[in-house]
């Protein structure tokens, strides 16, 4: 969000028509500066952007620093490719028109787009860069398209002098399949030194890496963004669910220990947290210690055969991948009528050792093959018989209350 | 002006101006990063002799300071080292927003050369004629006592008066009779 004025500087030399960056680095260039244009814009509304050309006749300022998008991306149309880039006239036209930019308190930056061999000897360009770190203005390099020899020194020679506190960058593209804007979009000259990106360029960064295989949760955020904040509002329920179905687990591992009566109520409040149906749940926690944890841990962990036909289609891509997060899913698309069964179904499953020391393992800082962990295995499936008939002789009780 | 008499104007009704800069405008080119211009103003920081404002790319140094309100600069007290303090002070008034560029675009208000006696505290008596009613003060540092490369200045402290004193505690409700 820093309030800056920033002019960029297009190569528009004969080196430009290209194809090696698709269609052809004149285009690939263009399409970079509108979407810098619009990330300027967007992050910050009183910023203001600016274009001049390097190449053709000699250095010519299309647009001064403003911030009508509109204005900055129709003076990229029309523009004639020819002659050769003068860089340091470029970055000293620029410096000019930032200097006499309209609001003072706007911080100064410069972008250039180096794409052809650059003329200059190593010194001067050092001469430019201490002058500007003098004025205070930054300076963003991007070096693509031709790279003859010492065109990268020089560059970052020009940048080591330009650089006050990593507020100027370089970023190197090299000719290839992906788009010149797709690769600055994760550098910081779009993300603004690492105060993070706007939205803008957050989403487009998104569109960028996701590429054909789609978005996050197969939904574009910007074409539907109600379904994407549910399906990501979901998501993290059921991490903070699974969380917290780990940590029980974690606990009543170490629960001969401490002995569980602060964990009952730290538990119940865990398990209630994340379920949106918790009155039942309640009742049934109130009781014995044992039966307590387990029936926190059997809420979480759900078999995956029970609930398969609640699933959404949505839901589905992400759940094959993990079952655990499968269990944690359909936990939260579960209504109230099935706890009572799925409370059965699911001291069967911690009966099954096998499962149990499985999850187990993968919680951190859990041994399955630690002693009290193992004891607290063969107590509790010596509990889930017994805990099986009191589940189902509270089950028909709760059928009938309703 | 002796030493004695510019002491004597200090104390008479000339106060540091200090409480008067509205720090959120005040700015400084060419800066290093480490060694900012708090260094050299801000109470407690300009006192320590560790402390400097340094220059960065080159020994030039370029300092705006905006005032809360109107005021009368009778003088200033620059310290530095015999090295690496400054040289040639320019002061320019009510001059927003300068660059190195436009320096010699006008004439400053006043020019003072630091001799080795002003860069251990004796204070630099200006014009003062040139600087009744200043909002805002840039203060141009052109270069060193001894040609280096940075310049190292440890304080800057500036004297003068007010213009509008209205003493707030004089003021009495009119009674009703």
């Amino acid at each position: 969000m820093v309030l800056e004025a920033t002019m960029i500087c297009i190569d528009n030399s004969e080196w430009m028509r290209n194809g090696d960056y698709a269609p052809s680095r004149f285009q690939a260039q263009a399409d970079a500066v509108n979407l810098i244009c619009g990330a300027k814009t967007q992050s910050n509304p009183e910023n203001t952007v600016g274009v001049l050309t390097m190449a053709g006749k000699g250095v010519r300022v299309l647009v001064t620093p403003t911030s009508d998008l509109g204005k900055i991306l129709a003076c990229m149309h029309g523009l004639e490719i020819g002659g050769e880039m003068n860089l340091a006239a470029g970055i000293q036209v620029a410096q000019l028109a930032l200097k006499h930019r309209q609001n003072k308190k706007q911080q100064q930056r410069i972008i250039v787009f180096a794409g052809s061999p650059v003329m200059h000897d190593k010194k001067a360009l050092e001469m430019i860069g201490k002058k500007l770190k003098k004025n205070s203005v930054a300076l963003d390099i991007v070096n693509f398209g031709e790279d003859d020899e010492g065109k990268t020194e020089k560059l970052e020679a020009l940048l080591a002098a330009v650089n006050n506190n990593d507020t100027s960058h370089i970023v190197h593209v090299p000719a290839g399949p992906t788009a010149l804007s797709d690769v600055l979009i994760s550098t910081p000259i779009f993300t603004g030194d690492g105060e993070g990106g706007s939205g803008f360029a957050a989403s487009a960064a998104a569109a960028a890496a996701g590429g054909v295989s789609g978005f996050e949760f197969g939904v574009d955020p910007n074409l539907d963004p109600e379904l994407a904040l549910a399906l990501r509002v979901s998501m993290e329920e059921e991490r903070a669910r699974q969380e917290a179905a780990a940590k029980q687990a974690a606990e009543e591992a170490s629960k001969e220990e401490k002995g569980g009566e602060e964990q009952d109520a730290t538990m119940t409040e865990r398990a209630s947290e994340g379920a949106s149906e918790a009155d039942n749940k309640k009742i049934e926690i109130a009781d014995d210690d044992d039966t307590s944890l387990q029936q926190a841990l059997a809420m979480s962990m759900d078999e995956p055969t029970s609930s398969q036909g609640l699933q959404d289609t949505e839901m589905s891509d992400a759940a094959a991948e993990d079952p655990e997060l499968a269990l944690a899913l359909q936990l939260s698309v579960q209504d109230s009528t099935k706890d009572s069964s799925s409370q059965a179904d699911v001291s069967k499953l911690l009966a099954d050792q096998s499962f149990v020391s499985s999850i187990l393992a993968s919680l951190p800082g859990v041994d399955p093959n630690d002693p009290s962990v193992k004891e607290v295995l063969a107590s509790m499936q010596n509990q889930s018989e017994p805990q099986q008939k009191q589940d189902e002789d509270k089950a028909p009780k709760k059928e009938e209350e309703k | 002006m002796s030493a004695a008499e510019s002491a004597n104007a200090i104390q008479r009704n000339q106060v540091d101006l200090l409480d008067f800069i509205d720090w959120s405008g005040v700015e400084c080119l060419n800066q290093s990063s480490s060694h900012s211009l708090s260094n050299a103003l801000k109470q407690g920081y300009r006192e320590d002799e560790g402390l400097n404002l340094e220059s960065d790319a080159d020994e030039q140094l370029l300092i705006y300071i905006p005032f809360t309100q109107v005021i009368k600069l009778h003088s200033i007290v620059v310290m530095g080292s015999e090295e690496d303090g400054p040289k040639t002070v320019k002061l320019f008034a009510n001059r927003e927003h300068m660059g190195f560029s436009n320096v010699s675009d006008f004439p400053p208000s006043d020019t003072a050369v630091l001799s080795p006696d002003n860069l251990k505290g004796k204070p630099v008596v200006l014009k003062y004629v040139k600087f009744q009613n200043v909002r805002s003060l840039t203060i141009f540092i052109e270069d060193n006592q001894s040609g280096s490369e940075i310049t190292k200045v440890q304080k800057i402290a500036l004297y003068g008066s007010t213009v509008e004193t209205t003493d707030m505690k004089g003021l009495k409700k009119i009674e009703d009779h």
